[in-house]
């Protein structure tokens, strides 16, 4: 009897050779003959009202489409609708989408949208946060008899700015009408969102609209959210115009006016015993959410509930607020608030640790959640926590204590910053069993073909291998014979999103369901459907309304350790190393996992140190791949990766989520190493050459 | 209409620019990102076009005795690559960009397009380089320092055209290139620096410093470095705060989405302290 | 517009298109060859990289204008090659591929590096790929593959 392998370890990626080879048909690949081009008439201010729009002589062929052609709704459905498709009478922020031109020569359009004249009366725009759009706020304990008892309160404010997706291929569409409907191929991380969206703008019926994901050219959230704007622009195109349309954002368009990592500022205030321990914290987090909220409450919560990251604190008062500003809409970008929170507490508790006199890293040690303890909104850690081991290895590795002891000599300009944290996996609170209600289909074919039916998008991180392995390893059939094709919402159930860190965890934690079900039904030679929908584990309770309960599931766990040089001469810093641990349950694929590993570290140490992103007047100042920075080759460090191996008993063989983990430990882990280098209190990312500068000047 | 010409020869080339009012694409690696429309559709010049990227003729190096002549269109790739081309410019080549840019950049190009952060140019200050500019019927020789006025702007007239480039062979003792960019590969400058130094018997016998990226043009103080030529090291050394001192009024960098002029200043003249005090040293 | 003569792919290639045309444009939409990919549209990216007379070109900052009388490759030709295929493995089994949008890019220009340095040093791997963006790996993987390929492939190179 032959010993079957460990599911984790690696087999070669099923898309690889189409992607290298230049064969896999990206969006903007596909042509279908005769199709038309948009191109999006935008706002040049930042606040104002459309007093009157004069449009060139339209050639024939040639078309405008605007808010008066929306069949329905003037409003893009996301979690929260305020979005308009176009703007109708109020433009928000500066590229607020007007209206579309379509024509056949992309010349001609392009010409034509410069021809647009539209007079604007102008108003003051917002950008201070004085708008709140919304309020969240839970608590844990009594906070304000620990501040009453504290025998001493610290109190700091932490800030973070704008992160840019960066995806290395633009937004795009391709839409053509069909069997009456219309029919959408885009860059898309969640068809039904999309489909829902388009849906519901255009007032049509299930079945007129379909949308297929085309090969996914990177999207770290920002194909989450924002590509249902653009689809239900496209599908008033389409109804109107009735011709195949190409609709691609180019790289400046795309920088300028698409959704990116909310900017924010964390206050955090600290009650301490006469021991230094902390025994209560008030936090505000507020975020800068753009000209429309969108999905950004969801994003305020979740960066709400880490507010404790992996320390216990028992008593909490935890408030949040969305402030509404004229500048572009932010949104969904992996982690998802997050790296804003753990940013903060990150740095908070080394900063208290500093302020009272005590070694941070055993202070920080002494603060570390254990199972058992309730997690910030009074939940409960059940599944066995294993960070400190992680902690003790991630020491070893990277010879922790030694180099943090040599570094401490100012003269070295070195030093090293250790991260420690938790994402939860899926999505927050409820939000699964209510709002999502997933469904997967497993569809066995006569030939005893299995064909996987899920909406989940493989965007770079692997599902489109990881699903088949899981699939095929279960039912004990050669990978080739389970297919796991583009999704297409004709043949596909809802199976949600692909967001949250949910992809393995939930939808291949359905797939396992559904491939023992069907390997226990199998008939060989016979069609077989097998459909799974999500069940909330009994045990989950939450609370919405007071965010109290156990806003996920489960946790995955990680420790980030960084090792920085700052050059004196130019105050640039030189990452030279990192180590990572993660348990994230199990890993389907060992090197997929790595791989995301290596990937979202990189982007969350360059969101704590490199990419830098602001604005002056609404006008966004990096707006090109020359000025909006992301590492190459040479900036990325030497980096050494390990997972822990502790299953998930609901996960599929213990998976847990992976894709979000990898990237909020960065930023505090390198901020801390340069903290260290330079000796001053870093308090704001990026933490730039400029702004080191400022620091040691003025500390 | 715009025009658009392809010459076969250089002297097809100065022909036209004779006749007509041509703007000149080397390489394209600046101008076409400048003039940039909506992809599948012509790039949007205002002016005509000579394209001259495939005159073979521009496109050497050669040693000539007392000076190395690079032809206009020698890319940096092939700088980088040659054994004759000083060091300090080949640590500049390396710095710009990356290999798909450096296989059609040329100097001639960084030269034309006249950018305050052009690394090239910095270097080509520093290493005192003649440009030989030519006309139909006519040539002249001027100092980088004369042809370059001010952020795209040269004293080059539409007839004239960069045929080459003279380096004045010197050997240095040390030389430094060294700038900050957003990031350590593919980033255009936020200030940057050129140094070298020809030290013999602990005494300087040239001295030189170029910066970019903190004035209109490159700022090279040629007056000031000779006030130290013939000084032993420690003397320029322990001059240092009137060395940078000379550099106060030249020192006039902008804030912009890349940096700011606080640290573009502040980095400017740590870049001047840290070479002279080691420049008897090696790196 | 005006006819421009060029050798693509080993084959002989005229095309009567603006000499103003990004040559990028000239290969996605007029010869249909959509495999170098556009990223930034201003050669920060590298994502539209191909080969001309041999050496590594961001395609979209060459004006078609440049291309007369060039030998061009792209990933297109050099997917048919044995060095090609050495590489192709080398992604896939360090996992060097996500997204895949920068990668037929990434993998010329390791053809770039490997064609005159065929045991390149992590440093060299690295400096090499500087001009080609990649949001997804965090490039460890892409440097493993070219170490892998310079290996697997010895003698090719």
């Amino acid at each position: 009897m032959k010993t079957k392998k460990d599911i984790s370890e690696s087999i070669r990626k099923v898309d690889s050779e189409e992607k290298i080879s230049g064969r896999a048909p990206y969006t903007s690949d596909i042509s279908i003959d005769g199709m038309l081009y948009a191109k999006t008439v935008r706002s040049p201010i930042a606040r104002g009202t459309i007093k009157n729009i004069k449009l060139p002589k339209m050639p024939e062929g040639y078309h405008t489409v605007d808010a008066s052609d929306i069949p329905k709704r003037n409003v893009v459905k996301m979690i929260y609708e305020d979005w308009p498709v176009f703007a109708e009478k109020d433009v928000n922020f500066i590229g607020e989408p007007i209206m579309l031109v379509v024509g056949p020569d992309k010349e001609t359009v392009m010409n034509l949208a410069d021809a647009v004249e539209i007079d604007f009366e102008e108003k003051d725009p917002v950008f201070d946060f004085k708008n709140s759009g919304v309020q969240l706020h839970f608590d844990k304990g009594d906070v304000d008899a620990a501040f009453e008892r504290a025998a001493k309160t610290v109190e700091y404010e932490y800030e973070t700015g704008y992160q840019e997706q960066a995806y290395i291929e633009p937004q795009g569409f391709v839409g053509y009408p069909e069997d009456g409907g219309y029919t959408l191929v885009g860059s898309i991380q969640c068809p039904y969102y999309v489909k829902n969206a388009v849906l519901d703008t255009m007032g049509e019926e299930e079945d007129k609209v379909r949308v297929i994901q085309a090969p996914v050219g990177g999207a770290f959230g920002g194909k989450e959210e924002f590509p249902s704007v653009t689809a239900c622009q496209l599908a008033v195109a389409l109804k109107k115009i009735q011709k195949p349309i190409k609709f691609i954002y180019e790289r400046e368009e795309d920088m300028e006016t698409t959704t990116k990592r909310h900017p924010s500022k964390t206050k955090m205030e600290a009650a301490l015993d006469v021991d230094n321990n902390i025994i209560g914290i008030r936090s505000n987090l507020a975020l800068d959410g753009g000209a429309y909220i969108g999905l950004s409450g969801v994003v305020l919560s979740r960066g709400m509930l880490a507010v404790t990251n992996a320390y216990t604190v028992d008593n909490l008062d935890v408030s949040g607020d969305v402030y509404i500003t004229n500048t572009v809409p932010n949104g969904a970008f992996r982690g998802f608030g997050a790296p804003q929170m753990i940013f903060a507490i990150e740095m908070f508790i080394h900063h208290i640790a500093k302020d009272v006199g005590e070694d941070p890293f055993a202070f920080r040690k002494r603060h570390m959640v254990k199972q058992g303890d309730k997690t910030s909104t009074s939940g409960t850690f059940r599944d066995p926590i294993i960070l400190s081991d992680m902690v003790d290895k991630a020491v070893e590795i990277s010879d922790y204590h030694n180099k943090a002891k040599a570094y401490e000599d100012k003269d070295t300009f070195k030093g090293i910053g250790m991260s420690w944290f938790l994402h939860g996996c899926g999505f927050t609170g409820s939000g699964e069993s209510d709002i999502i209600k997933a469904q997967v289909k497993l569809k066995k074919d006569d030939k005893d073909n299995v064909h996987i039916l899920v909406a989940a998008v493989d965007m770079g991180q692997g599902p489109k291998t990881t699903f088949r392995k899981l699939v095929a390893d279960l039912l004990d059939v050669p990978i080739e014979q389970v297919t796991f094709n583009y999704p297409d919402t004709r043949y596909v159930p809802d199976s949600g999103p692909t967001v949250a860190s949910r992809t393995m965890m939930v939808v291949g934690g359905l797939l396992a369901r559904a491939a023992k079900s069907l390997k226990e039904e199998w008939i060989a030679g016979e069609e077989q459907t097998i459909t799974k929908q999500y069940k909330q584990p009994e045990y989950i309770e939450w609370d919405q309304d007071t965010m109290r309960g156990d806003a996920y599931p489960a946790y995955s766990w990680g420790v980030n350790v960084v090792e920085v040089e700052v050059s004196k001469v130019t105050y640039e810093v030189t990452v030279k190393n990192a180590w990572n641990i993660y348990d994230l349950g199990k890993a389907i694929d060992e090197r997929i996992v790595l791989g995301q590993a290596d990937g979202g570290q990189a982007q969350g140490i360059a969101y704590g140190y490199l990419e830098v992103m602001n604005h002056e007047q609404g006008k966004l100042k990096q707006k090109n791949m020359t000025d909006y920075i992301i590492p190459t080759s040479v900036d990325v460090p030497k980096m050494e990766n390990h997972i822990m191996d502790n299953p998930y008993p609901l996960g599929p063989y213990g998976a847990k989520g992976v894709g979000e983990l990898t990237l909020v430990g960065g930023a505090p882990a390198v901020a801390l190493a340069i903290e260290q280098a330079i000796g001053r209190k870093v308090k704001k990312i990026p933490a730039t050459p400029e702004s080191i500068m400022e620091l040691i000047d003025n500390g | 209409m715009v025009k658009h010409v392809i010459p076969k020869t250089y002297e097809e080339a100065l022909d036209h620019l004779s006749e007509g009012t041509f703007k000149v694409l080397a390489g394209g690696t600046d101008l076409m990102v400048k003039n940039r429309s909506w992809s599948e559709t012509p790039a949007r010049f205002k002016q005509d076009i000579l394209y001259i990227h495939n005159l073979e003729e521009l496109r050497y190096i050669e040693d000539r005795g007392d000076y190395l002549a690079i032809g206009a269109l020698t890319d940096y790739e092939t700088l980088l690559r040659h054994e004759a081309v000083p060091q300090v410019l080949k640590d500049c080549m390396l710095e710009i960009a990356g290999p798909g840019i450096r296989k059609v950049g040329t100097l001639a190009g960084n030269i034309g397009n006249a950018s305050p952060a052009a690394d090239g140019v910095l270097t080509l200050y520093l290493l005192d380089a003649k440009l030989v500019i030519e006309q139909k019927g006519s040539a002249r020789e001027a100092l980088i320092d004369d042809v370059i006025v001010g952020p795209g702007k040269t004293t080059l007239s539409n007839e004239e055209i960069i045929k080459e480039i003279r380096l004045p062979k010197t050997r240095f003792t040390k030389t430094r290139f060294l700038k900050v960019g957003g990031r350590k590969a593919d980033a255009i400058s936020k200030v940057a620096f050129a140094g070298a130094v020809t030290i013999e018997d602990g005494v300087v016998k040239d001295l030189r410093m170029a910066l970019g990226a903190i004035n209109v043009t490159v700022v090279r103080l040629r007056d000031v470095e000779k006030r130290h030529i013939g000084e032993t090291i420690s003397a320029v050394q322990d001059n240092i705060v009137s060395i940078k001192n000379a550099y106060v009024p030249h020192i006039k960098p902008i804030d912009d989405q890349r940096s700011n002029r606080v640290y573009r200043k502040r980095v400017a003249f740590n870049m001047i302290e840290d070479f002279i005090t080691t420049m008897h040293t090696q790196d | 517009m005006a006819k421009v003569t060029f050798t693509l792919n080993d084959e002989t290639v005229t095309v009567d298109e603006p000499l103003n045309m990004r040559f990028l444009d000239i290969l996605r939409k007029e010869l249909g060859l959509t495999g170098s990919k556009e990223g930034c549209g201003e050669g920060e990216c590298g994502a539209c990289s191909v080969f001309m007379d041999g050496w590594l070109v961001n395609s979209c900052l060459l004006p078609l204008a440049s291309v007369e009388g060039r030998d061009i490759m792209t990933i297109e030709g050099y997917r048919e090659t044995k060095r090609y295929k050495v590489l192709e493995n080398a992604f896939v089994e360090e996992g060097a591929v996500q997204c895949g949008i920068c990668t037929p890019g990434m993998v010329m220009a390791a053809e770039n590096l490997l064609n005159r340095n065929p045991s390149p040093s992590e440093e060299e791997i690295r400096i090499a790929l500087a001009g080609n963006l990649c949001r997804c790996t965090g490039y460890e993987m892409i440097f493993k593959a070219v170490k892998r390929a310079s290996k697997e492939g010895e003698g090719l190179w």
